[in-house]
């Protein structure tokens, strides 16, 4: 009995100490090689990424990760900053964003963390971060409150408490609007915080919602909602949906006789929408920070490096990717040396640079201030919505 | 100066993961001891994190306090589904308890004043950091055992989690040979023997059940107070598979099945991630081959037995006289 008794301690002790023995060993492999110095005028520097490299989410932290390399390529042979990015995955867990923050930020030499990937891993790395004092900047987190949690926390990619009442302003007023129905997915954090704005920026303009419908991820047949919309006769539907359901549920309203336009948010913005709804998709109206169809010689020589590289074309995730480099390098050139903290205040001060999304600024909290563009379906094709 | 360089963030981070999951993995080792094959774990998980952050937020409870009633009240859950779904065996309590799971992921997604529904809850008390406040005002400052503050708050969380997991181990080993534990196992065996020896099965299919609830709420309590942060999708129906993967990997006829299938499991992942796109590929390969030719988990009572074997006679032979060998 007393033996039996001895083993589940012996067990834990023996993993314990291995996990021990684990970690002595590797935290003096990464101390060697922490270099980041400046050498005559090129200030080296280490930046983390966490990307969600494997699992449902990868395409995103595909594209995102291409912009990343891509952005390095042009600003280390510019030989200014010299930057070396550090990929982790996070495969769309807390958990595991959380892990690979740890280990990024344990490192000495690393001077600040772009990604995650999603709001909710932000909402888990960001207090984090804050806490040890490194500059951290999501360039894919658009829910609210992101930016707020702390000094050190950074976004570039425009938020939906920005893009959707850009979007509800100039539909309603080239479509002389009254009455709108709001249909959204309830389970999903993006979708969810796309409607709170919606609903708020439809109550301050004083605007009638006739219904608030909800709908579930993954769902196939939005009938029953679309036959209520359908009967309240809106002059405009709010949609905060990601591309693919929102794709079949603007074929379903199409074919049910539908033809008012729609308003989405920043999951709804995809050229998927087209490929997937067809014709049906016209009439779609979404604020975005790019369009990859600018006629600006920047964003066309993006597009080209882009395409040349990973041999298909990029979409907002890789564009708010590469400028988030630059942005970086741009605080790194500005701070001088590859500190945290001188890091986090030449963050702050970026004001209007120019890269392929327009003109930059971050606010006080370290948010993002720039005007979108607001784009609409005619034809099967995105065009600017004027 | 040792400690600084030992005592890493991440490897903490990692240590207290593979602590809560062991936690979890036992709470549905517990139920599969009496022959039950529950899937609603994620759900009590949920139901605990819930609880627990809710009430240390609003109404400003000590930590300790919420994580408790957290505990109890999926409990409480573990009885109200535990009841009714004695009736069902194997497969069709399997598919009830995952039912009752993405029920109250639901739920949490559709009650949005109190959960803010999808959006998840954040800034929820952090139960290292709490302890190093306390600490701080008491006049401790971690520097004196040569720890930076974050190091220290790490390092807390870890062997806060620790000593509860050597508590919970050693509760439920116990209980494995005690006469509840002998119930547990002959109901596994057969239900319907184990009813004819006496043996009041509703009583103990219910107890295994809600001891697995209440574990598995405990679990998700602690989760909720070292993430800071949680949303319903924290405890989807993937978190019920990855939990009993857990058990099953490992082994679920011993507790040191459970024990090291979360532990494996756990830190697999990270240590393959210097091939970043790849590592869950092989973490699939794994566990497909691992099915493949040992479906009863890798560790088994006759590994365990092997174990003993192999340490018991150079045990003799260091302590014994040269003679011995002879006989």
């Amino acid at each position: 009995m007393r033996k039996l008794f001895k083993k589940p301690f012996l067990s834990i002790s023996i993993l314990m100490l291995v996990l021990l023995s684990a970690c002595s060993g590797k935290s003096s492999e990464t101390t060697g090689e922490g270099t980041s110095s400046k050498e005559g005028d090129v200030i080296n520097a280490k930046i983390g990424v966490i990307s969600y490299i494997t699992g449902p989410g990868a395409a995103y932290g595909e594209a995102i990760t291409n912009g990343f390399k891509l952005a390095q390529k042009e600003i280390n042979d510019k030989g200014e900053v010299n930057i070396n990015l550090v990929i982790e995955d996070s495969a769309g867990k807390q958990e595991e964003a959380l892990s690979a923050a740890q280990k990024l930020m344990s490192d000495d030499s690393i001077v600040a963390l772009l990604g995650p990937t999603l709001s909710t891993e932000m909402n888990v790395v960001g207090p984090e971060a804050e806490l040890n004092g490194i500059p951290i900047m999501g360039t894919s987190t658009t829910a609210e409150g992101i930016p707020q949690i702390g000094e050190y926390v950074f976004r570039n990619s425009l938020p939906e408490a920005l893009a959707i009442p850009t979007s509800i302003k100039k539909a309603v007023e080239k479509n002389s609007v009254k009455k709108v129905a709001i249909l959204y997915g309830n389970d999903d954090v993006f979708t969810k915080s796309g409607f709170d704005t919606m609903k708020k920026v439809a109550e301050d303009m004083g605007l009638e919602i006739v219904t608030i419908e909800t709908f579930q991820k993954g769902q196939s047949d939005y009938n029953a909602q679309l036959t209520k919309i359908k009967g309240l006769e809106p002059d405009l539907i709010l949609c905060s949906a990601l591309y693919n359901e929102g794709a079949v549920i603007m074929d379903q309203a199409r074919k049910m006789g539908v033809d008012v336009p729609f308003v989405g948010g920043n999951g709804f913005n995809s050229p998927q929408v087209i490929e997937i709804a067809g014709k049906a998709a016209d009439g779609l109206i979404v604020a975005t920070p790019w369009f990859g169809d600018k006629e600006n010689p920047k964003v066309q020589a993006f597009n080209e490096k882009y395409e040349a590289e990973y041999k298909m074309k990029p979409d907002q995730f890789a564009a708010q990717a590469y400028d988030a480099l630059y942005i970086m390098a741009e605080a790194l050139k500005n701070a001088g040396e590859a500190d945290r903290d001188k890091l986090k205040e030449a963050l702050l001060e970026i004001k209007d640079l120019e890269g392929i999304l327009g003109k930059f600024s971050f606010d006080k909290d370290g948010d993002v201030v720039m005007d979108p563009t607001v784009l609409i379906i005619k034809d099967g094709k995105f065009k600017v919505f004027e | 100066m040792m400690l600084v360089e030992i005592v890493n963030p991440y490897y903490l981070q990692v240590g207290s993961f593979i602590l809560i999951n062991i936690i979890l993995g036992l709470s549905i080792y517990v139920t599969l001891s009496s022959g039950q094959l529950s899937l609603g774990n994620a759900g009590f998980m949920g139901i605990g994190a819930y609880t627990s952050a809710l009430l240390t937020l609003n109404f400003d409870v000590p930590i300790i306090v919420g994580v408790i009633a957290g505990a109890v009240v999926a409990g409480l859950f573990g009885i109200l589904v535990g009841i009714p779904s004695l009736r069902l065996q194997g497969v069709y309590l399997a598919i009830a308890t995952l039912g009752f799971g993405e029920v109250i992921r639901v739920f949490f997604v559709n009650w949005e004043s109190v959960t803010k529904g999808a959006v998840g809850i954040s800034g929820i008390p952090h139960i290292g950091r709490e302890i190093f406040m306390v600490l701080k005002d008491a006049g401790f400052d971690p520097a004196i055992i040569g720890l930076k503050n974050n190091q220290f708050v790490f390092l807390t969380v870890f062997f806060v989690l620790l000593l509860i997991n050597i508590l919970l181990v050693w509760f439920i080993f116990r209980q494995q040979n005690s006469r509840i534990g002998r119930a547990f196992a002959a109901i596994k065996m057969d239900e319907k023997a184990a009813e004819s020896m006496g043996i009041n099965i509703t009583y103990y299919k219910v107890l295994a059940f809600v001891q697995g609830a209440l574990i598995s709420g405990f679990a998700g309590a602690l989760f909720a107070h070292v993430m800071s942060y949680i949303s319903p999708a924290d405890f989807s129906y993937h978190r019920a598979v990855e939990i009993l993967i857990f058990a099953v990997f490992g082994g679920s006829e011993v507790i040191v099945g459970a024990i090291f299938g979360a532990t494996f499991l756990t830190l697999m992942p990270e240590m393959l991630r210097f091939i970043s796109e790849y590592r869950y590929m092989i973490y699939g390969l794994i566990l497909l081959l691992m099915m493949a030719f040992r479906p009863q988990g890798l560790i088994d009572v006759q590994v365990l037995h092997w174990f003993q074997k192999l340490r018991l006679p150079k045990r003799r032979a260091e302590h014994g006289s040269k003679n011995q060998k002879h006989l």
